[in-house]
């Protein structure tokens, strides 16, 4: 149950699409209880009044050519109009349930004859098909024929339901309800159908418009019933009294107005819920506002002595709904030309925000808040967009995490090269533009033929591959790779390393290297930057961190590396990564450091400058000189078990 | 490949069978003689009151072979079905349902075509610029009017335009397809008078489908803009009129592309309302003549049709999306 209650009202603030809906349908519903019983029912007789009077303090909207009262009428049309939704809609989620359910959990020639069937619905056009049921009929039934657009009307909600349950089960907690003995039946029951609750109420709003929408049509057809008043057939009689023609708009208006008043209430319901089905689709005006986020830090642009890229308290937040998040924060760093940093964190420690903020790409909700990335002499977050376009690429290549999904499903791997190399360098031949790709793409190990495929052509390895050939092809002074091996099995893993580090030799550029294995970071690095939280913990050359690291959770990620030599057993790191929301006082690390004294539960250590060039954000030192001993048994069953306060 | 296109045809010929075995056997089993019911209905109409109506149905049931036993009856059925024999009108007797639905569907074909086309551009047109980041902040008001002009059924926007157009303003004609005192010719004063007497019900297709295909379009298009591939086209240094265009506007088109064919499949059963309200001469005209008739194999031929027609939309709609979108490929 806790489940759906996350899902469904996951936002905690209401949504206006929601509200907005609800209030009309619940008005609406309202007169159709109220308005009955108030209304002089006679009033809406063939033949009460005068027929084709014009509005008047009595008859506020006039009355027909039949002598009823539209008022009177309008009222009592509401209540059999949306009968008619509720029957359609009741029948057709319970058939598209159970139809769902038992395609999606008996699978087979079960599976095959619903979604066989349910295609025949999808391709026989409704309406038509109740034209020609309801033709037969002597005198319509509305009844009748909402039942029969419920039957018409499910296969939608089964397609949803269907695969919702297959997802279900997948999910672990369906296997460990099923080895705790229980039939899959009771699995059922149980674990599957409160989750299908929020996908029901969408999928009855929807059944509810199409039962309405398809009943009145019929309706204005001249497929209804004469003797009881609804709103189609109020339209019917207006049309074949050429109302609309007569001018008479007191006649076809007022029942034009509330049908679109229920339409509307029904549509805004239905897409206010499905932002909470679907809370990703991501708001518009928060795009625009990313950019208008940055503030200014020191006007200071000048970089340090020998930097090519030098990072200045860098801050970048995610604004969530349950609060502000700090992803970055307070992170500085300088890099050599040609320097290979690696940049290394547990997931969610803020290494792609920080990959993503160094080119200045954060998208809502992550927001940069303050700092500088310098480059050349100018902070990459104060120039306008169109300079910091002329830079990207150019002077600092981004080189993606997720290979797989960063190229263009639907262009050739060429044109997405080449749109790069036109907008840097401006109008070229055919011929020196298809020589730079085809160089480009040797360098990385791919034939120039690839230039023609499609993404989707290409293995992981050669997606990755092509990444690196458009991310080099300007001579960057400066990469950022983010995990770009993470999708990939360790031999290509390896491969594809050993030639962005053959690249990285032959351009002089400087690289950071952003990972979360130890082992492939340090393999390639010259130097090392430790994440944790969000904050640069220790920083120094590879060699010196890997002998000597003086933050205890470098010290754990080291001692978490399988050695070769098999000298120690493996270590785990106790306790999980720390929730951004809820973040440890003092140093973030001390709920799972073995070192942790007081001071570390109050206070935030500062970045201090050590031996050797070295950082550490710790406060064993300057006491220390060096990291002293940790007492944690060296048994990763153990260890683990430290609690996670 | 093969199979794919195999495994689909079978589909298509399932689909097909079902439903028109669907068209043929429910009318059956809801009561009532539609003979008699369109024989009153022409009687009634001809002033002829004292004529044996019985003697006449049956003599019609004997002609159209509806006194022969129900097997017998279907497999007639999908004989003619064949040979696209429709049978013939039982009101207009000896008029043949396919000569009926042959003349009505120009009609319908040219305004509704017109009109979705045109709705799909600027509705898509519409939903990229609401999708854009930079367009201006006014442009997100239009989303909720949007939300509201796609909630309504577009034939009640039907009512309003001959009110605001024909009534009010007397500058364009209430309905029908063209004047009845024009001869119709291949000239250009027929050409005119014809499109003036579609503009009004195209046009409230047109609102409709502006309304729905920008909503649709903006959804799709927001979900792409937060694809990995946008990051990097950006991380490329692309302008960001580039980036919408060929990463973001490019991926998003595709499925508005299927919607356009699926909605190219229904034409002929979307259309049914508006043009009876504008007493349009299109199919959906023929079906309510036929309703208020009790035309009843006008009815059933004219669906049959719509049926063939939107199930054909969605095999060529599967067979060409490999196409359309390189990602998917045939025989997977």
């Amino acid at each position: 149950m806790a489940a759906v209650k996350r899902g469904l009202f996951r936002n905690t603030k209401l949504n206006p699409s929601l509200i907005f809906g609800a209030a009309i349908l619940i008005f609406i519903v309202a007169v159709s209880f109220v308005g009955p019983v108030v209304v002089n029912q006679k009033m809406a007789r063939v033949g009460a009044v005068d027929p084709n009077l014009a509005p008047t303090a009595q008859n506020v909207f006039g009355s027909d050519s039949q002598g009823r009262d539209v008022f009177t009428t309008l009222i009592l049309a509401v209540p059999p109009t949306l009968r008619v939704g509720l029957i359609a809609g009741l029948i057709s989620v319970f058939l598209g349930l159970s139809l769902g359910l038992v395609a999606g959990f008996f699978g087979g020639w079960a599976d095959w004859l619903i979604r066989t069937f349910s295609d025949v619905l999808m391709a026989i056009p409704s309406i038509a098909f109740m034209i020609l049921v309801v033709a037969r009929m002597d005198r319509p039934n509305i009844v009748v024929v909402s039942v029969v657009v419920g039957f018409l009307t499910w296969s939608g909600t089964a397609r949803g339901i269907r695969s919702m349950v297959l997802t279900i089960r997948e999910r672990s907690y369906t296997a460990v309800a099923r080895a705790n003995g229980e039939t899959e039946l009771e699995v059922l029951f149980r674990e599957v159908m409160p989750n299908l609750l929020p996908l029901m109420l969408a999928s009855f709003i929807g059944a509810v418009t199409m039962g309405i929408a398809t009943v009145m049509a019929l309706e204005v057809l001249g497929l209804g019933n004469n003797v009881i008043p609804t709103l189609g057939m109020m339209i019917f009689w207006s049309q074949r009294f050429s109302a609309v023609l007569r001018g008479m708009w007191w006649w076809w208006g007022p029942p034009i107005v509330v049908i679109a008043l229920i339409f509307i209430g029904l549509f805004f319901v239905s897409f206010g819920l499905d932002r909470y089905l679907n809370p990703a689709i991501p708001i518009n005006r928060a795009r625009a506002r990313a950019r208008r986020a940055i503030q200014p830090g020191s006007t200071a642009t000048s970089i340090s002595r020998g930097a090519v890229l030098e990072v200045k308290n860098l801050k970048v937040i995610y604004e969530t709904a349950a609060g502000v998040v700090k992803a970055v924060d307070d992170v500085s760093f300088a890099l050599r030309p040609g320097e290979r940093m690696g940049l290394i964190g547990e997931s969610g420690s803020g290494k792609t925000t920080m990959a993503t903020a160094m080119m200045r790409l954060s998208r809502p909700p992550a927001y940069i808040v303050g700092g500088q990335v310098l480059l050349d002499g100018r902070d990459l977050l104060q120039i306008s967009d169109r300079d910091v376009n002329r830079i990207r690429l150019k002077d600092i290549a981004l080189m993606p995490q997720a290979a797989m999904n960063s190229l263009n499903p639907v262009m050739r791997i060429g044109p997405q090269i080449t749109d790069a190399i036109l907008f840097h360098m401006g109008r070229m031949s055919k011929q020196k533009l298809d020589d730079m790709v085809g160089q480009a793409l040797t360098k990385v190990g791919l034939k120039p033929a690839i230039a023609r495929r499609f993404p989707h052509q290409l293995s992981g390895g050669m997606k990755q591959r092509a990444a690196m050939a458009i991310a080099t092809i300007l001579h960057p002074k400066v990469i950022i790779a983010d995990e770009p091996t993470s999708a990939l099995d360790v031999v290509v893993q390896q491969q594809v390393m050993s030639t962005m580090g053959r690249l990285q030799e032959e351009l002089g550029a400087a690289v950071v290297l952003i990972g979360h294995d130890m082992g492939l970071i340090t393999q390639f690095s010259d130097t090392i930057g430790v994440l944790y939280a969000g904050k640069l913990v220790e920083r120094g050359s590879v060699q010196d961190v890997l002998a000597n690291p003086y933050h205890p959770y470098t010290r754990l990620l080291i001692d978490s590396l399988p050695s070769l030599d098999g000298k120690h057993a493996l270590v785990s790191i106790p306790g999980l990564p720390p929730e951004l929301l809820n973040l440890p006082s003092g140093c973030t690390f001390h709920p799972r450091c073995p070192l942790a004294f007081e001071r570390c539960r109050s206070e935030a250590p500062a970045v201090q400058e050590m031996q050797g060039g070295r950082q550490v954000a710790c406060h064993l030192y300057p006491e220390h000189t060096e990291l002293p001993s940790m007492h944690i048994k060296l048994d990763g069953v153990e260890a683990t078990e430290v609690p996670y306060a | 490949m093969l199979r794919y296109i195999g495994q689909r045809f079978l589909q298509f010929f399932l689909i097909i069978f079902i439903a028109n075995s669907l068209t043929f056997l429910l009318p059956r089993v809801i009561p009532g003689d539609p003979i008699q019911e369109a024989l009153q209905v022409k009687a009634a109409a001809a002033g002829t009151q004292n004529v044996d109506i019985q003697a006449w149905v049956k003599s019609y049931n004997q002609k159209f072979g509806l006194d022969q036993p129900l097997w017998k009856q279907y497999i007639n059925y999908w004989n003619d079905l064949i040979h696209l024999n429709l049978g013939y009108s039982l009101y207009d007797y000896p008029a043949t349902v396919a000569s009926k639905i042959l003349a009505a569907i120009p009609w319908t074909l040219g305004f509704m075509s017109v009109a979705i086309i045109f709705a799909f551009i600027v509705g898509s047109a519409l939903g990229a610029l609401l999708a854009w980041p930079n367009s201006p902040r006014f442009m997100q008001g239009l989303v909720p009017l949007l939300m509201v002009i796609s909630a309504i059924p577009f034939y009640l926007f039907g009512l309003a335009l001959i009110w605001v157009f024909a009534v009010q303003w007397g500058i364009l004609p209430s309905g029908g397809g063209y004047d009845p005192i024009l001869i119709l010719r291949w000239d250009w004063k027929t050409a005119a008078n014809i499109l003036r007497h579609a503009i009004l019900p195209a046009l409230a297709l047109v609102l409709f489908g502006v309304g729905s295909w920008a909503l649709s379009m903006r959804a799709t298009l927001v979900t792409v803009l937060g694809e990995d591939y946008i990051t990097f086209a950006q991380a490329k240094g692309l302008p960001d009129r580039n980036v919408f265009m060929r990463y973001g506007v490019r991926n998003a088109l595709l499925p508005q592309v299927t919607g356009l064919a699926i909605a190219f499949g229904l034409i002929l059963g979307s259309g049914v309302i508006i043009e009876s309200i504008f007493n349009y001469p299109g199919i959906g005209n023929l079906i309510f003549a036929a309703i208020s008739e009790k035309d009843y194999f006008v009815i059933n031929g004219t669906v049959a049709i719509m049926v063939l027609c939107a199930s054909t939309a969605l095999l060529i709609v599967d067979l060409i999306y490999p196409l359309i979108d390189p990602r998917i490929r045939y025989g997977k």
